[in-house]
């Protein structure tokens, strides 16, 4: 029976890893003791050392603490720094070369996928299916806001953001799947990010320090499309500059598909990146907790009619609208791995 | 990105061994990110202390238990990983160091790690030397500054 499972990615746990009070077997110890459940997943270059020179030291260590907690290692994920040579932008066959090296290193910790950035040029992709089915492991593109999974070009931000991105990834990746079982998609929650948090706006009142302007972009935000807004906004407040990352973050909701669309993707669906901002007490279900800003409500219903078999692995994002403030003010980043996973249980994952 | 890259209670003089006598001083840094890099992908940092700019050619970077190395050493590491939990240590070369007692420190790190292609600005930064500047570039912004003291 197809169940929904649930997991941590280490980029929740961000700052207590950074202060050196997480390493990687109490990551994965957290996961069991403190969420009950047994899905990982790795950020590769957080905890592997010697990257990408892995030692048999760590691969055996990694597939220990594993074994000891009764956990399951579902997907890494995996990075492409073209300017690593610096005397020349890495080639697309060399980039293919580290994506490899990539699949090769998940393999031996045992990971069921390997999850490559969205702007990962379509070329590398095809240059390393052969390399998936070999290592067995599958090869999962992430679709990240802006990426879209039915592919509007009115709607497409990736060239304005200046990243080369496969504009028809997901169509792409639909046809390789066709071909091969191991390759498939990783989509990101924020795709359908579209509200916003009591700390996102508790931050961008304490950097803009001009309430009416954000109690302008408050009441308008659900009312206009975002380009109209911000044209709007600087028009009222001359001096705000809303190309700022947190005005840019109240005006623009991330959004870049509908819940429903996930139909579309279902079946090559490798596992999901559980993306939120703040869980917060939920007023109509008393000791419940939702994010205001993703509708996991929604997500969930969807998820359970198409079937989805696998894992939402958590992946925690709202660090960066509380690390301005003192240490006991910033967010308890456990604690809010704790209220998600209450919620996606609550929703019906197991 | 963390809320302090430069580590407190990090920053004091260096002393030649040779001569005896202080050459400059340092402090540690942290990677301003949420993982490690490769450490070609350093192209220098952006110092200031007590709003004194250092230039580049003044500083040298030790990491991974080599002697320290200019910026054109520490890009040709296109091999060495910068391990996330480490430590790397900034010298700046300053004839006499710093004095005795508080210093109000920032270390802004020009690192070109992304998410993939980026045409604007790949090439350029292959063929241009870009000089590290106190806003960051790419994922790395602007650091907090610290203040620190010498003992």
């Amino acid at each position: 029976m197809a169940t929904i499972k649930r997991g941590v990615s280490s980029y929740s746990y961000q700052n207590v890893i950074f202060d050196r009070k997480m390493g990687y077997r109490d990551f994965i110890r957290t996961i069991r003791e403190d969420l009950n459940t047994d899905g990982v997943e790795l950020i590769d270059e957080t905890f592997i050392n010697h990257y990408p020179f892995i030692t048999d030291e760590f691969v055996y260590d990694w597939r220990n603490t594993i074994a000891r907690y009764n956990m399951k290692s579902v997907t890494m994920d995996v990075y492409l720094d073209v300017l690593q040579f610096r005397d020349h932008v890495m080639t697309f066959e060399e980039g293919a070369e580290r994506l490899k090296r990539d699949l090769h290193i998940a393999a031996r910790l045992g990971f069921e996928n390997v999850r490559c950035l969205r702007p990962i040029p379509a070329e590398i992709i095809d240059m390393c299916v052969d390399t998936a089915e070999k290592e067995g492991v599958r090869l999962g593109q992430e679709i990240h806001s802006p990426v879209q999974i039915r592919y509007d070009p009115e709607k497409d931000w990736n060239k304005a953001r200046g990243n080369l991105v496969d504009e028809r990834l997901v169509e792409h990746m639909l046809q390789r799947a066709e071909k091969s079982p191991f390759v498939g998609l990783v989509p990101d929650m924020g795709l359908f990010h579209t509200g916003v948090t009591p700390a996102l706006v508790a931050a961008a009142r304490r950097t803009i320090q001009n309430d009416d302007c954000v109690d302008y972009i408050l009441e308008n935000r659900n009312k206009l499309p975002w380009q109209d807004l911000k044209r709007l906004v600087a028009e009222k407040f001359p001096t705000i500059d809303t190309d700022a990352q947190i005005t840019l973050s109240l005006i623009r909701p991330q959004a870049s598909a509908k819940p429903e669309e996930l139909m579309d993707i279902m079946h090559i669906i490798l596992s999901i990146h559980g993306k939120f901002y703040e869980m917060v007490e939920d007023p109509t279900k008393p000791g419940g907790y939702y994010d205001p800003s993703i509708p996991y409500d929604e997500i969930m219903k969807i998820l359970l009619e198409g079937g989805y078999d696998g894992y939402i692995n958590s992946e925690f994002e709202g660090q960066g609208h509380t690390n301005d403030l003192p240490d006991d003010q910033m967010f308890d980043e456990l604690e809010q791995v704790r209220r998600q996973h209450k919620m996606l249980v609550a929703l019906g994952a197991v | 990105m963390p809320k302090y890259t430069t580590e407190q209670g990090t920053l004091q003089n260096v002393v030649c061994p040779k001569t005896g006598k202080i050459v400059g001083f340092k402090f540690g840094v942290r990677l301003p990110r949420y993982r490690g890099n490769m450490l070609s992908l350093i192209n220098g940092y952006y110092v200031n202390v007590d709003g004194v700019e250092y230039p580049q050619d003044a500083m040298r970077f030790e990491i991974n238990g080599k002697p320290p190395r200019t910026w054109a050493e520490i890009k040709q590491a296109v091999w060495e990983h910068w391990d996330y939990l480490d430590t790397g240590w900034l010298f700046i070369e300053k004839e006499g160091g710093l004095a005795k007692g508080k210093h109000t420190v920032l270390a802004t790190c020009c690192n070109y790690e992304q998410y993939g292609y980026k045409p604007a600005t790949d090439q350029a930064r292959v063929d241009n030397v870009e000089i590290p500047s106190v806003g960051g570039a790419g994922h790395t912004s602007a650091a907090l500054p610290l203040e620190m003291e010498i003992q």
